[in-house]
Formats: structure tokens, C-alpha cells, sequence
């Protein structure tokens, strides 16, 4: 089989810093790294092919090093890899993203399995993947921790409301991936970096996906932002420093005072 | 495409705000890399409007046959033979948000309801402020499943054209939802905490970058406008008695070659014993400042001598702290108790939003700059590691 | 050789700290660091091929390596330094060990023993240090005596004492110098040969992690093919050969391990209420303990990425610049994590907190790899050569090249940085004239006023291009900030101080105030203030605490 992963890199949300004067994000320093979902879709996908010698790709949209994240890919073991870089997708929201990474896939050639990350944690959305599923109109399972392959048939742990369900389906299929509890992320070795240098790598542009201007970038998105603001803030906490013993203390009081507690 | 006028002063406050990195000063003026994604943060920093985004306009399609502000109904299981299925709050949340959109645009609210069998929901809905209830009963509509019902609403929209659409930001919800967006070809906004109606169009506001960070999104051209809203954000109206929806029957043609994704076993944890965290009264949560899961398990015991529940940042449940399950906050579950005690959290917006309405928040930090303090009521600056197990002592010995 | 490129390098080095966050936590290095103890496991590990094959960097793609290059080994080594500076010199010494392979060995020897290193993993260990040979290899006591066999030299009998040899007790394979009848000779010797035996594991004030051990060589026999380069007496050149670029690596070690414990002070201090504010927002604090510091690393950083950009795009030797390099670095490292220390105040002083190791291991920096003060001879002798050969233009055309770089971006400290070597000439002239350079210390302060004025002016052109290196981590205003503190220290420093040498070691240097320009040195120190009071705040911002 085989199998496409789409991978994004995203800045670290988790060191991204906001300026208490302006209220606005303080971007130098903030490490770019692999979005976490699809580090671990990647990781899914490798082992199908570890196990099934499936043909994995990986591919990702955005600037020049967003190099990056597919070449961590191909050091990781996949087997080609493809940038979308092209200033006519800046701007795209999610709807023009699919539909750019689609077209990419039709691209890549007779595809059985594309692996998502559940969401990028940059944009919190979930929904590039199944509008992904859609364009190239493919069965869809959102939200898997595990996936495996047995013959033509493909069972999937995922969430649900309130639970877990054991899916089949048969390729094509796309599947967005969240993180199992047990999962360790895999970094790839000097040497496995060393050689994916060698690896079939291409960048391509909107012209070489096929793709139309008028549904790509802003233009082609049908989501606008019209304002970005700092989060509100209320009134300051009554703060309070001490020791350990002091602090507890005083959470109790505290507590007394809300009446949680005697 | 984004420009840099003349009346760049090269002043650089727009270098360090790009989330991006896109932006070099280069001879005095504020030049734009290929890192840019036009997400517009340079142009509100700008202090002489030199930075402008034009956008070529899309093609506009005619919007005016497109009226009503439509809720999609999402059924729960409920483990009981009689009524098999319940509607989930969400909904009826979202009836609320929807009540003052189609009152504002004086449009219909209507509730999409697709099931095998009815129970009677339309009354329901009708309390909860629905005016109409379009209702497709259909065998193979007896589970969710993305590729039925995506092909059912999408054709109920191709025929009735409402102006708006809202889900719950549910797993089911986030399944569906973009699914329809992208076969009809409109926006759909994520996650959104609040919504309003500007210039006739819905405003929809989300937080970004992990929440750091609030957007307010707009879908101009085309309709309907798509949505989805986290549980537990907008409050539900009191249902009416007595108050009725009108029910209009739609048909679906379906048959079972259209389920590629079957459903081999399903496990609902509901929750022997446990409180679940979007119902506790009291939460005590833990961040990434618990240090090890070891540490992490001291909030366990302190949540049993409270009478709470455990809850989780992102951060933590990224390290294993702690199950998906307990995770508050933008990608976890949004919840409101009376009291919300945390020990170890920074505050990433992402985590803020979903415990922001607490009644009373206690946080313990050891950075006295973290965003947290910024919605406690209460602010302890130290070790949360270290500060627990001596709450815990304290408790015992009362 | 070439740098890997920047995306490849990044993908390493983001491997190689995850890495580190998952498998050598703060607790197990302090452990180890208390037990003594070498964590040959760990070092093993990083050597393995799947795992991380840290060692390849050293050896070129065509003998199963990556084929790293100064930036790239410098970049590595300044996140072990980091992570553990014990662990650091662990590798450190097989890059070294491996060195006068790479620089000295035939063909035929690269393809047997570069191969092996990549493929086995082999620990190296470089053996040169004996108890009367430290810096000074001339007097190198141990012996390579010819074994002829069939009228033809078979092979050398090697006999003597190696001492604080890194890796000595752990290697597998050792480069060994030896006077042989020709002169210093590099020969290979493997850990199981007859006569050859480790000493004890030394009981060292830091870099406990790191193993040192003497060696013990008697009557070792290794077969003629082990010499290097098979040609008797080129062991100093060797040597020598490769100082521009194995400092760097050592400079490297005393930024990163400076910058942890600075790193880890500034956000201690914004979690350190006192009387109402934290310890990030009073001057007293940061204008003294965190910025000075912080802004002479930065300094040290970009001259180091300086001359590791010289050597990959192919310039030889760079002895001076790899002294000054490493001489500046593991200096202000070793301040900057002693006031580490003292900005973490009795937390700093216990174990609890890694600053009180760093400080221990930084001082490593300063003594191997050439001690700080036989840099600043190496220093001095360089420089002052090319101020005779240039009949004391060397540094007033730098200046002018740096008044220059003022006129086109007058923000980057360009113009502090010309006052400093316009000084530092007019103390050199003075030197000159008088003869003072018959005092040794007159000599090795030139050396580190050199050392501060040449700095300046590196960070003051970087600081002024267009494009920054991919490490810098501030915005243009801080980090031209930051340059331009750097560069009024130096002016002030070689000013003041040149100065004051020269008074103090001739009869005449009365018009030498006027020479240095006493008075454009001290105007230049005017916004000085509102520069560490921006440089704090940002530094506040970058490393917020966790």
C-alpha cells in the first residue's frame, strides 16, 4: 500500500511568549518544531510500513524550511519526500489547504492510506484532514490513537464522545491521529540525517499540483480574519509569596474564607 | 498580498510580533519573507498604518436566498432500552447562542435533527428556543457516521440555504462539520468561544497560537456561515414549556454501500464512581510545575480529601502525567466549577479558556508574571511541587 | 571541511537535546558527578548508529560518517556543554583522539582506522599530556624506539607515562605521542596491546562525569603502519595544525556551559520575590550579576561562529583566533557561572540547583587545551607580529574598517569597537618604542586586551549586517544592545588599563592618554544604562521561567 502523511511545522506554542505591555506574541527564540499530532502520525505510519513494507510519503505546505519537518520525515524512514512552497498558498485557511495538500496527493499517485495529525496546535482547528478526506473523497477516521493493517482491511482505535471505538474500513482512507498515552517520540539519528539528504525530496508550486489560483491563499478562502487581540484579562489576583508551609497555610484560609472548607 | 507602504518609520515593532519570523528590517524598512502567512498581526501593530493586506476579491455568489440560523442536534447514548438516545446540552447551548443570532437577524432558528427513530425531541427543542426542527428519520441513521450524515446535511442545506450553521465542537462535531464545509465549498471557524452578528455577518471569535493569542473570523462569501462551539462555553436559555417547533419531515435516500467505516466495538466509560470533570464542583488540577508523575499523583490525594476531581494543562497530559481525560482547556474539556485549584499551570490561553468561568480560582505558580494570575482570584507564588504535599499534611491534620 | 547545512544540523541538534531531556536528567548527573563516576553507557549510547552516531560528525561521509564541519562540531558541542560538560569532554576526546588521523594519517590509514571508529564506535583517547609536558611538547619524555626487522623498520617500542588523558581509563583506542628517532611522532595504540595499562580514574573538582586516568606504557610494541602519516618527527605539526580548530570546540564547552548557568540564574531571578519585586527587575541585581555576563558571551558566541565560518569555508590554521576564541569564551564563561552562583545566592551554593556544577566544570575550560595564560602568549605573539609587519597599521585599518561599518549602521557599537583597537595600537606603538615587552606580564595582558578589542569588533560588524546568523535569538534592537556594551567595555578596558601598564612598566608614557583617546572613550560610554536596562528586560522576556 500505499500511504501519504501530512505533516505541519508549527512554533512551539508552549514557549510562545506574549508581551505583558502589548499583549501581543514575542516570536524570537520560539523554537519551530514538528506539530506533536503529526509527529506521532508520521511515527504510526512507519511502523505500518516497518511491519508491511508499505511506501510512505510525507509532505508538508509552507515556507522554504518547512524543509524541516519533511526531511525528519525521510530521516525518520519514509521514503519521499514533498514540500508545497509557493506565496500563492500564504494566507490559505483550511479549506484552501486541503484543497492544495488533495490536489499534492493526486499528485503523489494511487495513495491507500493518508495519516493526519488530529489538529495543529497553532490552530487548534481538526479540520484540515477531514476537508482533505472530502476533496479526494475518501472514508475518514477522526481522532485514532491506534491503526493496523491486515490485508485489505484496516482496523482503528478512536475516540468518541464519552468512549473509544474499534473501526474497520477499507482503502483509501484518511486518518487523523491523536497521541496514545504510551507513545515515546522517535528523533532521528546523525546519520539517518545524514542520509535522507540523499532521498528523493521535491518542492513543488501551485502550477506543478495542478492547482486553481482562485481556491488557493486568501483569496481562495472562505474563512477571513478581520482582528487578532490579546485574550482579556480581569482583575488582578491577590497574590501572596512565602514557603511552602506558608502557602499551604494560606490556601486553607483561603479556603475558609470561600467556605470549600471548616 | 501584503505591503509596506512609504510611511514606514522602520521603528521594528513589527519584527518581534510576527508569530512567523517574516519580517527583516532591511534599509529602514519592514520587509516581508516567505515565512509570511498574511496573518495580519503586523498590520494592528503598526503604529502609522504603513503595513496593508489586500485580498483579490473572490468571486461574489448570491447570498440572498440563504435565511436561517440552523443547530445541528447531536444524540448521545444513554444506556437506557426506552429512550436509547438523549439530546447533548451542547445543543441546547447552542440553541441559546443561535436563539439571539436569528432574533438579531430576524431569521428562523431551526434544529437539524437526524435519527432512526423519534422520541419526541422536537418538543424539546421547541423549549430550548427552536422555531422549526427539520427531522430526517431513517434506518441507517441509527449511529453517527461521517459519511450518512455528512451526505444528509449536505443536501438539507443544497435545499433549504440557511445562513448559518453551528455544531458542537464535539469529536462528532469536528468530524462532521468540516467534512460539509469543504464538500460545499464555505467557511467554518473552530472552536469558538463567542459569537456575534456584525454587518450581517456572523463574527466568530476563537483563540490561536495555543490560545496566546484571540482571533475574530469572518466567512463573507459564502453561506452558510459555519461554526463550531466548545460544550460548557455559552449558556443554554431556560427551556419554555409549551413552547413548539414546527417539524418539518425530509427524506433521505440511503443505502448501506454508503458506509465505508463500520464500527466494530464500542466501550462508553460512563464513569463507574468518578465525578466526570465537566460536572465537578471542585477541581484540583496540575501543570507542567509538578515536575515528575510521581509528584503529579500527590494532586490525586489531594482532590479525595476536597471531594473534587483531577484535572490537567495540556503540558502535563503531553508528559504523561496524566490521562487525556482530565485535560482542561482549548484541546481538553471546558469546565466550571466552584472551585478551580491549580498547581503548576502557567496559563497558555489554550488552558485559560476552558477554566476561565470558575467561580473561584486559587493558582499556585512559581513565576509571579504567569498568565494564570491573570484569572485567579487567589495567586500563590512558589513550588507547586512542594507546596501540595504540605497542603495535603494540613488537610489530614484538621 | 563544509558545514552540513542549517536544516540538517538543526534536525541533529534537535535529536541530540531531546535526547538529552529524555536519558540524562539533572538527577542522574548528579549523581554520577557525586559518585565519580563515568557513565560509559551513555556515552555508548550516543555512539550508536540508530540512536544518535555522535562520532560520525568527526569523520567524513567516505568513511561511514557525517562529514561535520567546525559549525556544525561547534554547534555540538555547545549543546553538550549544556547538557554536561563531563560528558562533553567525554566526546570531545574522541574527536580529539581522532584528530591527527584526520589531519595526519595516509589513505590507507583513513580507510582502516576512520572506518573502524564510525563502525565500531570506538572511544578515543588523545595521549599527549605528560607529567613535564603540558602546552610545552618539546619536552615530551616518551620514547619510540625502531624494532628493524629484515633490515626494514617493523614497527615501534613505545614506553613512558601519558597523564590526565580523557577517556584515558575507558578508551579503546588511544593516539599516543612519542619522541621517535626522527622526532614527535602520533602513533595508534589499542587498549588490549602488551605493556599498555590505564592508571587510576583521577578524584577531579569537576567534570566528575568525564573519565581521566594516566597511562602507563611499557615496552608497547605497535607495528610500523600505526604511525601516522608513516613518516617519523611531523607529530608537533600535527598538532599544531589542528589548535585554530580543537579550541573552538574547547571555547565552545565554556559558552555553553556559561550560558546554561546565566541561563538558568535569569529565570530563577524573575521567581525571586524581594521586598515586593523580583530579583529580574532591580538593577543592582542584573546590572551586575546577568547582563555584563550575558553580553561578553554573546561577544564570545559570535567570534567563535566567526572563525568556525573561516575554517569551513577553507582557511588554514587560525592558531590566534582559535586562541582568542577560546580564551574569551571559557574566561567569561567561568565569571559568568561563578556569578551564577552568587545570583542564585545560598540556593546557588548548594547541589540542589546545576549552577553550583557548572562552576565546578567551567573551570576545565580555562586550564585544558592550552591554559589561559599560554593563550595569552599565543595571543600576544600572533598579533604582535602583525603589528610589527604592518609598522602598526594591523589594528588602525580595522579601525577604519569598522569606522565604516558605523557610517552605514551607526546602532551596532561599530564606532566603540574602532576606539578599542585604535587604543589597543597606540598601547602596541607604545610597547614598541619603549621595549616593554621584555616584561612577561606586560605580554600576556596585551594578549587579553587583544582578546576583548578583537571581539568587540566581530560582534560590532555582525551586529551591523544585514542578515543575522541562524542563532541569534534577539531582535535587532537588543542585540545591537548588547554589542554596544560590549564594545564601550573594551574601549574603556584597553584605554584604562593600556594605560596604566605602560605607566606602570616605563619611565615616559605621559602623552599616552591623548594617544588612546582617553576622551572619545569616555564620551562613548553615554546611553550605556538604558542599553543594560534594555538588554535586561529582554533577556527577562527570552528565558521566562519555567
Amino acid at each position: 500500500m500505499n500511504i501519504v502523511v501530512c505533516v505541519k511545522q508549527v512554533p512551539d506554542t508552549t514557549e510562545v511568549k506574549i508581551n505583558p505591555e502589548t499583549g501581543t506574541l514575542i516570536r524570537n527564540g520560539v523554537p519551530s518544531i514538528i506539530n506533536p499530532y503529526d509527529h506521532f502520525a508520521l511515527q504510526t505510519a512507519l511502523e505500518l510500513k516497518k511491519k508491511h513494507g508499505f511506501r510512505v510519503t510525507v509532505v508538508s505546505m509552507g515556507p522554504p524550511q518547512a524543509k524541516s519537518v519533511v526531511q525528519m520525515g525521510l530521516a525518520l524512514g519514509a521514503d519521499e519526500g514533498v514540500l508545497l512552497s509557493d506565496m500563492a498558498f500564504a494566507g490559505s485557511d483550511t479549506w484552501a489547504t486541503s484543497y492544495a495538500l488533495a490536489k499534492a496527493v493526486k499528485k503523489i499517485g494511487k495513495t491507500d492510506m493518508i495519516f493526519c495529525g488530529m489538529q495543529a496546535i497553532d490552530g487548534d482547528t481538526a479540520q484540515t484532514g477531514p476537508a482533505i478526506a472530502q476533496h479526494l473523497g475518501m472514508a475518514q477516521v477522526t481522532f485514532c490513537e491506534h491503526v493496523e493493517v491486515d490485508g485489505r482491511r484496516i482496523i482503528a482505535r478512536k475516540q468518541i464522545d464519552g468512549g473509544y471505538e474499534t473501526v474497520e474500513c477499507r482503502p483509501p482512507a484518511l486518518f487523523t491521529m491523536i497521541m496514545h498515552k504510551d507513545y515515546v517520540p522517535k528523533y532521528p539519528s546523525f546519520l539517518a540525517v545524514h542520509a535522507s539528504l540523499a532521498k528523493p525530496y521535491h518542492v513543488w508550486s501551485a502550477e506543478d499540483i495542478g492547482a486553481e489560483a482562485q481556491y488557493l491563499g486568501l483569496k481562495g478562502s472562505p474563512t477571513q480574519v478581520s482582528k487578532i487581540y490579546p485574550p482579556p484579562q480581569k482583575e488582578k489576583a491577590e497574590m501572596f509569596a512565602g514557603s511552602g508551609q506558608a502557602a499551604a497555610e494560606r490556601i486553607l484560609e483561603i479556603m475558609r474564607k470561600e467556605h470549600f472548607t471548616q | 498580498m501584503i505591503e509596506v507602504s512609504k510611511k514606514c518609520i522602520g521603528c521594528g515593532k513589527c519584527v518581534p510580533v510576527c508569530p512567523f519570523a517574516a519580517i527583516n528590517m532591511i534599509d529602514k524598512k519592514a520587509v516581508m519573507n516567505e515565512a509570511c502567512t498574511l496573518c495580519g498581526v503586523c498590520v494592528q501593530i503598526c503604529p502609522v498604518q504603513a503595513i496593508a493586506i489586500t485580498r483579490e476579491e473572490a468571486s461574489r455568489r448570491d447570498h440572498s436566498g440563504f435565511k436561517g440560523v440552523w443547530v445541528y442536534v447531536e444524540l448521545t447514548e444513554t444506556g437506557d432500552k426506552t429512550h436509547p438516545k438523549k439530546i447533548k446540552p451542547v445543543t441546547f447551548e447552542l440553541l441559546g447562542a443561535g436563539r439571539k443570532l436569528a432574533d438579531e437577524l430576524k431569521e428562523d432558528l431551526c434544529a437539524v435533527l437526524l435519527t432512526d427513530k423519534d422520541h419526541g425531541y422536537e418538543k424539546e427543542l421547541g423549549s430550548y428556543g427552536a422555531d422549526k426542527v427539520y427531522m430526517v428519520e431513517h434506518d441507517e441513521l441509527f449511529e453517527y457516521n461521517t459519511d450518512i450524515f455528512s451526505t444528509v446535511v449536505v443536501s438539507l442545506v443544497n435545499r433549504h440555504k440557511p445562513s448559518v450553521m453551528l455544531y458542537g465542537a464535539t469529536i462528532q462535531g469536528r468530524d462532521l462539520a468540516p467534512r460539509v464545509a469543504s464538500a460545499l465549498y464555505v467557511g467554518l471557524t473552530a472552536d469558538c468561544t463567542a459569537l456575534a452578528i456584525k454587518d450581517g455577518l456572523l463574527l466568530q471569535s476563537r483563540p490561536a497560537f495555543g490560545g496566546n493569542i484571540m482571533a475574530d473570523i469572518l466567512s463573507p462569501n459564502s453561506r452558510p456561515q459555519m461554526a463550531t462551539v466548545r460544550p460548557n462555553v455559552m449558556k443554554m436559555n431556560e427551556p419554555v414549556h409549551g413552547r413548539t417547533a414546527m417539524t418539518v419531515r425530509e427524506s433521505a435516500k440511503l443505502d448501506k454501500s454508503l458506509r465505508r467505516v463500520k464500527v466494530l466495538e464500542r466501550k462508553l466509560s460512563h464513569d463507574g464512581g468518578g465525578v466526570r470533570i465537566e460536572n465537578a464542583k471542585i477541581i484540583v488540577s496540575g501543570g507542567r510545575g509538578m515536575k515528575t508523575k510521581d509528584k503529579f499523583k500527590l494532586l490525586d490525594e489531594l482532590s479525595k480529601l476536597l471531594g473534587g476531581v483531577v484535572g490537567a494543562s495540556r503540558a502535563a497530559v503531553d508528559l504523561g502525567f496524566k490521562e487525556k481525560t482530565h485535560q482542561v482547556g482549548q484541546s481538553g474539556t471546558t469546565v466550571s466549577p466552584k472551585l478551580y485549584l491549580s498547581f503548576g499551570i502557567s496559563g497558555a490561553v489554550q488552558h485559560i479558556v476552558g477554566m476561565k468561568s470558575s467561580d473561584v480560582i486559587v493558582a499556585v505558580n512559581k513565576d509571579p508574571n504567569a498568565p494564570i494570575f491573570n484569572v485567579a482570584k487567589y495567586g500563590i507564588v512558589g513550588d507547586a511541587h512542594e507546596i501540595a504535599p504540605k497542603l495535603i499534611e494540613a488537610l489530614k491534620k484538621k | 571541511m563544509a558545514s552540513i547545512d542549517t536544516i540538517s544540523r538543526n534536525l541533529m541538534l534537535d535529536s541530540l537535546r531531546e535526547y538529552a531531556k529524555r536519558r540524562i536528567p539533572y538527577d542522574l548527573i548528579r549523581e554520577l558527578d557525586e559518585k565519580n563516576e563515568f557513565p560509559a553507557d551513555i556515552l555508548k549510547e550516543m555512539y550508536e548508529h540508530d540512536v544518535l552516531g555522535l562520532h560520525l560528525l568527526m569523520v567524513p561521509a567516505e568513511y561511514g560518517g557525517v562529514s561535520g564541519g567546525t559549525f556544525d562540531i561547534y554547534r555540538v558541542c555547545e549543546m553538550l556543554a549544556r547538557i554536561d560538560l563531563g560528558i562533553a569532554t567525554g566526546v570531545f576526546a574522541t574527536f580529539l583522539g581522532t584528530d591527527p588521523l584526520n589531519v595526519g594519517g595516509t589513505s590507507e590509514q583513513k580507510e582502516k582506522w576512520l572506518r573502524r571508529i564510525a563502525s565500531e564506535n570506538l572511544l578515543v583517547a588523545y595521549g599527549a599530556t605528560e607529567a613535564d609536558a603540558g602546552s610545552d611538547l618539546i619536552n615530551l619524555r616518551t620514547r619510540a624506539e625502531q624494532v628493524v626487522k629484515n633490515g626494514k623498520i617493523a614497527g615501534y617500542n613505545i614506553t613512558g607515562n601519558k597523564q590526565w588523558i580523557s577517556n584515558g581509563g575507558v578508551a579503546d583506542l588511544y593516539t599516543i605521542l612519542a619522541m621517535a628517532p626522527g622526532g614527535p611522532s602520533w602513533f595508534l595504540v589499542e587498549r588490549n596491546m602488551e605493556g599498555f595499562s590505564p592508571n587510576k580514574h583521577e578524584d577531579k573538582h569537576g567534570i566528575r562525569l568525564s573519565n581521566t586516568a594516566g597511562l602507563s606504557l611499557d615496552n608497547v610494541f605497535v607495528p610500523a603502519e600505526n604511525l601516522i602519516g608513516m613518516e617519523e618527527g611531523k607529530g608537533l605539526l600535527q598538532a599544531q595544525a589542528v589548535f585554530g580548530y580543537t579550541r573552538v570546540m574547547v571555547a565552545a564547552f565554556g559558552l555553553g556551559a556559561g550560558m546554561e548557568a546565566l541561563e538558568q540564574a535569569i529565570r530563577y531571578s524573575q521567581q525571586r520575590i524581594q521586598a515586593g519585586t523580583p530579583l529580574s527587575d532591580k538593577q543592582g541585581y542584573t546590572h551586575k550579576l546577568i547582563v555584563p555576563n550575558y553580553v561578553k558571551l554573546e561577544g564570545a558566541k559570535t567570534y567563535i561562529e566567526d572563525v568556525a565560518n573561516r575554517l569551513d569555508s577553507g582557511e588554514h590554521g587560525l592558531q590566534t583566533e582559535g586562541a582568542i576564541a577560546k580564551y574569551g569564551a571559557s574566561e567569561w564563561g567561568n565569571k559568568a557561572a561563578d556569578d551564577a552562583i552568587q545570583a542564585l545566592g545560598g540556593y546557588g551554593y548548594t547541589k540542589d540547583f546545576p549552577v553550583e556544577k557548572i562552576k565546578r566544570d567551567i573551570k576545565i575550560t580555562c586550564i585544558y587545551e592550552g591554559t589561559s595564560e599560554v593563550l595569552q602568549m599565543t595571543i600576544y605573539r600572533g598579533r604582535w607580529q602583525e603589528h610589527l609587519k604592518s609598522r602598526g597599521r594591523y589594528y588602525l585599518d580595522m579601525a577604519d574598517k569598522l569606522d565604516q561599518v558605523h557610517a552605514g549602521e551607526p546602532g551596532a557599537g561599530a564606532h566603540a569597537a574602532a576606539l578599542a583597537l585604535r587604543a589597543l595600537a597606540a598601547v602596541l606603538e607604545e610597547c614598541r618604542v619603549h621595549k616593554l615587552t621584555r616584561h612577561q606580564h606586560v605580554t600576556f595582558k596585551l594578549g587579553a586586551l587583544i582578546c576583548a578589542a578583537e571581539t568587540a569588533a566581530v560582534f560590532a560588524t555582525a551586529c551591523a549586517a544585514q542578515k543575522y546568523g541562524e542563532t541569534v535569538r534577539f531582535d535587532r534592537p537588543t542585540w545591537q544592545a548588547m554589542s554596544r556594551v560590549f564594545a564601550r567595555e573594551a574601549a574603556l578596558g584597553v584605554a584604562m588599563e593600556g594605560l596604566a601598564l605602560v605607566l606602570g612598566a616605563s619611565e615616559n608614557g605621559g602623552d599616552l592618554a591623548e594617544a588612546v583617546n582617553m576622551t572619545a572613550v569616555q564620551a562613548e560610554q553615554k546611553g550605556m544604562i538604558a542599553d543594560m536596562d534594555l538588554v535586561a528586560a529582554k533577556l527577562k522576556q527570552t528565558f521566562k521561567a519555567k
